[in-house]
């Protein structure tokens, strides 16, 4: 059930969803709000998102595996190269996911325990070790290549999120990928490990709908 | 609802101070300057300069910024590289964006079109020369190649730079080529599907060139597809014309009878038969052979009856012959040997009644005063003999002949487009690679 609270910084109505999604950023004065049994608490300002022609927005419905879902939060990273979105989607079971968007391609994400996880290579990333891209993994029964491994800083953030995403937060990201468009990414922060596992999807099959408009382009088709 | 997103972000170029359009903002990382080719970092909301140029920008075919639609979905150009294998060899290579669909490349090499995409899987190893996608195979075509960047122009979601090298690898199929670049960092894979002329006339309006020599390694042989039909129904017209030749064909069956001629040349009659003919419509092939004529002929009237129908079919013959003495020598023409034929005979079971009349030939230069051939010493007599038809064998060479012909024609020109193509490949078979390896 939704939980609907006032901002302590500017009194905004804001939205909890999930007890799983303990942050919100309020949508109008950017503050990063963190709830617990004490109450909304404020803990800093996010930075304002850069301009970006992405075709995804918070409020986008669409779905996944059968099961509909709602884009509701956003975080923007960048590396020394560039910088990407990763979407948050509350799917209608209460679970959710992520939507990585990067050079124009689509990585749908489910966290998963990294305690579940029996590869020794990556206990070694997670340990502090450097991961060297190329080098082989496997995870379950999938060969993965390490396809990418670098420092991503958070630039900003919107919406709702299971985390606090603040401006300067720094991990140590590694990008996997497997021979058949499977993905999953390892995140290191400190001592904490965090790992996503996914696949390669096309917009067109989330079957969005509620896509942004963006100026002098025709919606696709699918989403017309 | 939301107004829409505005779709370009405007910057100045800290170089020239040009107006600078950036057209995928979020996603791009570099953008050389339209007006002086200064590649800029955007990364941030500061604009950084990375490398100053002050060249002029060059013209492009296809001006950044240009729209076209290709395969139902719209692309703007956004960014263009002019790549090279150490300096020769140079392509050319343009980004294309659609903000709901991504990014494309379009290829230009030696004048062809072709529309690449970023592949999400690895291909598949199938053997040592071959790779495969789902159940495309494709076969090695390049090896250990080099590419480097040789001008910038526009924006790209990755830093630019001009010099930069990866290591290329090329696969091909008929209309498809597969490319693998990597660099230190990492392995990446391309699909590139060869666009016909009239699609990029359509989508950009350019003019690709009417024809390519040598082919490139992934455009399928114009011939081919031409050849595959040309077989296929040469195939179909030849298996009809042995069908033809079975339904109303067909051996095996043959009447004979030997009939003496009179002397007097009044006309004779004989009758052939019964003869049973099977086939549902067949040829009838009638001969007559007479040994002894000479300087005279045999006129010969066949009548075909159906014994139930006293349908008829009828037929004239005639054997000729005549031979004697000039200034040059002994002379003879004509024949002693006459076939003729009634076609499309139906089943049924028939008769054969043969009408014959003999003749002399007055003027024989011959001074004798004796009746000629004709005489009973000579026990004239025609042999006539009756043959269930056939579809005649040169029949079917000259059909058979005259359909394979343009089909050898294709082959040949088939064949030497496929050499041409494949001798541009590291993998040629033939082992003048020395030529193309400059």
């Amino acid at each position: 059930m939704s939980l609907h609270l006032p901002c302590p910084n500017c009194g905004a109505d804001v939205v909890f969803r999930s007890p799983a999604l303990p942050n919100r950023v309020c949508d109008y004065c950017r503050s990063m709000l963190v709830r617990s049994d004490a109450g909304v608490a404020r803990v800093g300002e996010v930075a304002a998102l850069p301009f970006d022609v992405s075709p995804v927005q918070i409020g986008m419905r669409g779905s996944a595996d059968g099961k509909g879902f709602e884009v509701i939060g956003r975080v923007r990273w960048a590396w020394t190269d560039g910088s990407w979105n990763e979407w948050l989607l509350l799917f209608e079971d209460g679970s959710n996911a992520w939507l990585g968007e990067a050079m124009g391609q689509f990585m749908l994400l489910w966290e998963r325990p990294f305690a579940k996880i029996r590869s020794r290579y990556l206990r070694d990333i997670a340990g502090g070790r450097d991961a060297i891209v190329g080098n082989e993994v496997q995870i379950d029964n999938e060969k993965m290549v390490i396809a990418d491994a670098r420092e991503v800083v958070c630039i900003a953030a919107e919406g709702e999120l299971p985390f606090t995403a603040m401006p300067d937060w720094r991990l140590y990201s590694v990008d996997l990928r497997g021979r058949q468009g499977e993905c999953a990414t390892l995140q290191r922060d400190g001592a904490e490990a965090s790992f996503y596992q996914g696949r390669y999807v096309t917009l067109a099959e989330l079957a969005p709908r509620g896509l942004r408009a963006i100026e002098g382009w025709a919606l696709p088709a699918y989403a017309a | 609802m939301a107004p829409p997103a505005p779709a370009a972000r405007a910057l100045t170029c800290p170089a020239c101070g040009g107006g600078v359009e950036l057209r995928a903002a979020g996603y791009t990382v570099h953008v050389a300057c339209q007006y002086c080719g200064s590649i800029l970092d955007v990364t941030d909301p500061q604009v950084k300069l990375v490398t100053q140029y002050h060249h002029q920008a060059a013209q492009l075919e296809i001006p950044l910024g240009t729209r076209g639609a290709l395969r139902g979905v719209e692309w703007e150009a956004i960014g263009y590289l002019r790549r090279s294998e150490n300096g020769t060899y140079g392509w050319e290579e343009y980004l294309l964006f659609n903000p709901y669909h991504g990014y494309r490349w379009l290829v230009k090499v030696r004048g062809g079109w072709s529309l690449g995409e970023a592949l999400t899987v690895t291909p598949d190893w199938i053997s040592y020369d071959t790779l495969a996608i789902g159940p495309e195979a494709y076969s090695h075509f390049f090896a250990d190649g080099e590419a480097q960047v040789d001008y910038v122009l526009g924006e790209f979601y990755w830093r630019v730079a001009v010099g930069e090298r990866v290591k290329t690898g090329d696969w091909v199929r008929p209309g498809a080529m597969l490319s693998r670049e990597e660099n230190a960092q990492e392995v990446s894979w391309t699909r590139n599907e060869l666009l016909p002329a009239k699609e990029m006339r359509k989508a950009f309006g350019v003019e690709p060139p009417r024809k390519i020599w040598p082919p490139l390694p992934h455009q399928p042989s114009p011939y081919g597809a031409w050849l595959k039909t040309g077989l296929a129904i040469g195939a179909a017209a030849f298996a009809f014309l042995l069908v033809m030749a079975v339904l109303f064909g067909g051996t095996g069956w043959s009447a004979a009878g030997s009939f003496p001629i009179a002397a007097d040349g009044r006309e004779q009659s004989a009758t052939l038969g019964p003869v049973t003919l099977t086939n549902r419509y067949q040829k009838v092939e009638l001969r007559a052979e007479v040994p002894r004529l000479e300087n005279g002929w045999l006129d010969i009237d066949y009548r075909l009856v159906d014994r139930a129908t006293q349908q008829a079919y009828e037929a004239y013959g005639a054997a000729e012959r005549y031979s004697g003495y000039d200034s040059d020598g002994a002379w003879n023409e004509g024949s002693r040997r006459s076939t003729v034929s009634i076609a499309s005979v139906p089943a049924g079971s028939y008769d054969l009644i043969v009408d014959y009349k003999g003749n002399r030939w007055s003027g024989a230069s011959s001074s004798s005063s004796d009746s000629g051939w004709m005489d009973a010493g000579n026990q004239p007599e025609v042999q006539v003999e009756m043959r269930q038809g056939r579809i005649y064998g040169s029949n079917l060479f000259i059909a058979l002949l005259l359909i394979a012909l343009p089909l050898l024609f294709a082959l040949i020109a088939h064949a030497t487009f496929e050499t041409a193509r494949k001798n541009e490949s590291d993998f040629a078979s033939t082992g003048d690679d020395d030529e193309d390896d400059e």
